[in-house]
């Protein structure tokens, strides 16, 4: 195998790391805040691989477990003058903790049931957030007091990234990440060969909803100010799906490529053409499912440039293999 | 008294009105090779099923090593000793033969699952396709691996859901082969097929379903000239 | 509390529930593809309507001839473009697909027909005394028409060709092909039915609700509510869950406001998942 042309993960990953840790001193404001933009997007499509991408779970609910994180943050932030940082952590506890019970229920409906169940309840938080004003603020929404530095905001988001990512290769490479893939191409026969799915749909379920809540938190700390129509807004999952998709769902570097690409098209036209912008986040889904699947990776891993998934399980076996021979 | 690992108690079982089966007794001894025969329809997938934990039956109830296991779940079955393979092969697609395989192994050792799992495509004589996506193989290979996959859990008994079906004779041979080793290494193997040539030479004991009742049973010279059995199939 | 309005009220509303689960649930039963887009439709068909009125002046029941005629081509459109060919593919390409669908609907919705609210004045106007309760006939004739249409549907399937072909493709696609059904057919029509049901369930709303680009997301999520406490699949489910599901929104809006009102539906559908997984009448399909 020509191991030349292969790109190294390792150094891609060390190449990216420097990047990041020194893009603060040498980029301008307007690439902090864009990039804190794109990090935030990442740990919310890593989040949606593990249960949409490994376990094959349509969830059109994350931006919910987003929003709780916002208000949960925020309010903290707001009334009790907990800083963010701190807030950030206990909203991603919040959201582990809505994602328990919640989880317990829905997981009950398979595929295409959990997907609409979901997507209704993620309204129906909102119009909780919306109706609750004595708490939230209604309609009119919360201010925060500005942060006057976005920096330690992008290294606190680039870290949990970072994070995403590496706990994302550990599962590629792990059983529990074949187990969750089993679970998605066939989860009565996963079930039935000892697969324990009921247990590791909620555990993944769970675990994927604590970093998009510490994300909302630290979204609505960028922003300086929360409402419901962004801290639940349609146009956050749409967009992460979307990135998933389009990178490679149940891959380690998918939502990484998706990130960038969509990225740089939500900067292009969101801000000023929002119905143009959503469109075409439909359409570019919409043809991602007509033609190419598997995403952007598997292009990469066709031509050989990209590692083929799970490398750890071949390696092994291949040297499982010589050992006999 | 013979030592019984699957018994089958006065099950049946009706769907929309129509009886599948109706009341069936089975014991299957402990390291034999059991098999049930039937004509499509005679009720012997319902039977599977209800063993797997699949289904449940109407009436009637399932021991395994003595403990019921008539409401039991699947995984809790399988958690028991009993891993079984389907009629139409499930594998995972998009996961190689070898991640099928790894997928379902238990214990906390990556290694040792690896090296089980190579350990028994060596033995079913298909360690060369270990890295091959499930989609991509043939007919008989994905019954080969269905077996293998099953073996990953360590079982008391193996069922196997139709392995001879639509299988050419010189794999059929050898996956007979293959299922007289595992029971001589005391591993039950309990099979439905409408394969009669395997089925009356090879097992210890045959079960004869015909329309969801038990017709005959008994050992392969016993069903080979039961009168009913004859009649229902020649 | 007044009883008697709150739940001719919650009836009401039930209706067009109804329609959009029945619609929703055709679809599914035979092409196993729940369709997001079923509400941006209903809405694209609401807004069409008053353009046929207000803009073009023209009369109602061209509206109601034209509109729904229109969103079965469309349905035959999005089946032979999109759906046909990820036929196959797992349940979540088909989740994304008419989602991403849903998304691009409702955007250019907006920008057709704007953001905003429009209604269609003068049509089907005034009320009713019913059980000494003011009912405003745009109200009661959608309704009716609603589940006529409801019930319509469930009778074609029940005891027609039709009905007996689309049952098997639901049941059995694999026998129903070999028993000589035109399975592609059946999956086209039925496709075409449904949209043209979410078009006629848009036609009802346009004279009786306030209309916008938007109404399309409100309504799909409490269709979805619906179908989950009506057990999946089960026509007089659905239609018992919509009308109950409609009266348990229209009281939750009066005792804690509009916004957290139609949340009570959810709060019920959790409920219903947890003590009876196949929904209220039991007679859903186990999914």
């Amino acid at each position: 195998m020509n191991r030349m042309k292969k790109v190294n993960s390792l150094g891609v990953a060390g190449v990216a790391g420097v990047a990041a840790l020194v893009l603060p001193f040498i980029g301008s404001d307007y690439t902090v805040s864009f990039s804190i933009q794109l990090l935030i997007f990442l740990v919310l499509a890593y989040s949606w691989n593990w249960i949409g991408g490994y376990a094959g779970y349509t969830h059109f609910g994350q931006v919910g477990f987003f929003g709780i994180g916002a208000y949960v943050g925020s309010l903290l932030n707001f009334h009790l003058g907990v800083p963010w940082y701190f807030a950030a952590i206990i909203a991603g506890l919040a959201g582990a903790l809505t994602a328990i019970p919640l989880g317990g229920a829905m997981l009950r409906l398979k595929g295409p049931f959990f997907a609409i169940g979901m997507f209704g309840l993620t309204r129906v938080l909102e119009a909780f957030a919306l109706g609750f004003d004595s708490v939230t603020g209604g309609g009119t929404g919360i201010y925060l007091k500005p942060v006057s530095d976005l920096r330690p905001v992008y290294y606190v988001v680039a870290a949990v990234a970072g994070v995403m990512l590496f706990l994302t290769w550990k599962l590629d490479n792990s059983r529990l990440g074949l187990k969750l893939l089993a679970i998605r191409e066939d989860e009565d026969a996963a079930e039935s060969l000892g697969i324990p799915t009921t247990r590791l749909k909620i555990g993944t379920f769970v675990a994927s909803a604590i970093a998009p809540a510490a994300m909302g938190s630290l979204y609505a700390v960028y922003l300086g100010f929360i409402d419901p129509p962004t801290a639940f807004a349609p146009n956050i999952e749409l967009t992460t799906i979307a990135m998933v998709l389009l990178g490679g769902m149940g891959t380690v570097l998918g939502p990484l490529c998706g990130a960038v690409v969509l990225s740089v098209v939500n900067e292009l036209l969101w801000a000023n053409y929002p119905q143009i912008y959503l469109a075409s986040v439909g359409v570019i889904i919409l043809l991602a499912v007509l033609f190419m699947p598997r995403g952007i990776v598997s292009l990469g891993m066709k031509t050989g440039w990209v590692t083929v998934s799970r490398p750890l399980f071949r390696r092994l076996a291949a040297r499982h293999g010589e050992a006999l021979s | 008294m013979s030592d019984t690992i699957v018994a089958v108690e006065k099950v049946s079982k009706r769907f929309a009105g129509r009886i599948a089966l109706d009341s069936v007794d089975i014991d299957v001894t402990r390291g034999s090779i059991t098999g049930v025969i039937g004509p499509n329809g005679s009720g012997k997938s319902t039977l599977f099923n209800i063993i797997a934990g699949t289904l449940r039956p109407d009436t009637g109830r399932v021991l395994v090593d003595g403990r019921n296991i008539t409401s039991a779940s699947a995984a809790e079955i399988c958690g028991l000793g009993v891993a079984r393979t389907f009629q139409i092969s499930r594998l995972f697609a998009e996961m190689t033969v070898l991640e099928n395989l790894v997928a379902v192994a238990r214990g906390r050792d990556d290694r040792a699952a690896i090296a089980l799992a190579m350990e028994l495509l060596e033995f079913l004589e298909i360690a060369d396709i270990a890295d091959r996506w499930g989609a991509e193989l043939s007919y008989g290979q994905r019954k080969l691996v269905e077996i293998a996959r099953a073996l990953m859990l360590q079982p008391k008994v193996m069922l196997l859901d139709e392995p001879f079906a639509g299988v050419n004779p010189r794999l059929q041979n050898r996956i007979v082969e293959h299922l007289r080793t595992l029971c001589a290494k005391g591993i039950t193997v309990f099979f439905i097929d409408h394969e009669m040539r395997i089925v009356l030479n090879e097992c210890d004991l045959v079960y004869v379903l015909a329309e969801g009742r038990l017709i005959a049973h008994g050992d392969t010279a016993t069903v080979r000239n039961d009168a009913r059995v004859l009649q229902a199939y020649f | 509390m007044p009883v008697a309005d709150l739940l001719i009220g919650g009836i009401l509303l039930g209706g067009v529930y109804a329609l959009m689960a029945c619609g929703l649930n055709l679809i599914f039963g035979v092409m196993r593809v729940i369709n997001f887009a079923d509400g941006d439709i209903l809405a694209i068909a609401a807004l069409s309507t008053v353009s046929i009125a207000v803009g073009f002046k023209l009369p109602f029941w061209v509206a109601i001839l034209v509109v729904p005629l229109g969103c079965a081509v469309f349905g035959v459109l999005i089946h032979l473009l999109i759906l046909r060919r990820i036929e196959g593919a797992p349940m979540i390409m088909s989740l994304l697909a008419t989602y991403a669908l849903s998304t691009i609907l409702v955007n250019v919705a907006i920008l057709i027909w704007g953001g905003g609210y429009s209604g269609l004045p003068g049509v089907l106007s005034g009320s009713l005394r019913v059980l000494g309760v003011n009912v405003s006939i745009s109200r009661l004739v959608s309704f009716a028409c609603a589940i006529g249409v409801s019930l319509a549907v469930w009778w074609l399937l029940e005891f027609t060709r039709f009905g007996r072909a689309v049952r098997s493709v639901s049941r059995a696609p694999e026998l129903a092909s070999i028993s000589g059904i035109a399975i592609e057919r059946i999956r086209l029509m039925t496709f075409a039915l449904g949209t043209a049901m979410a078009g006629f369930a848009g036609v009802l709303v346009a004279p009786a609700f306030a209309v916008d680009p938007q109404l399309g997301s409100r309504f799909i999520v409490k269709a979805f509510a619906v179908i989950i406490v009506g057990g999946m699949g089960s026509y007089p489910g659905a239609i018992a869950a919509a009308l109950l599901l409609g009266v348990i929104e229209v009281v939750g809006s009066y005792l804690a406001g509009a916004v957290i009102g139609s949340a009570f539906l959810f709060l019920l559908m959790l409920a219903v998942l947890l003590v009876r997984p196949r929904g209220l009448l039991g007679a859903g399909m186990r999914v």
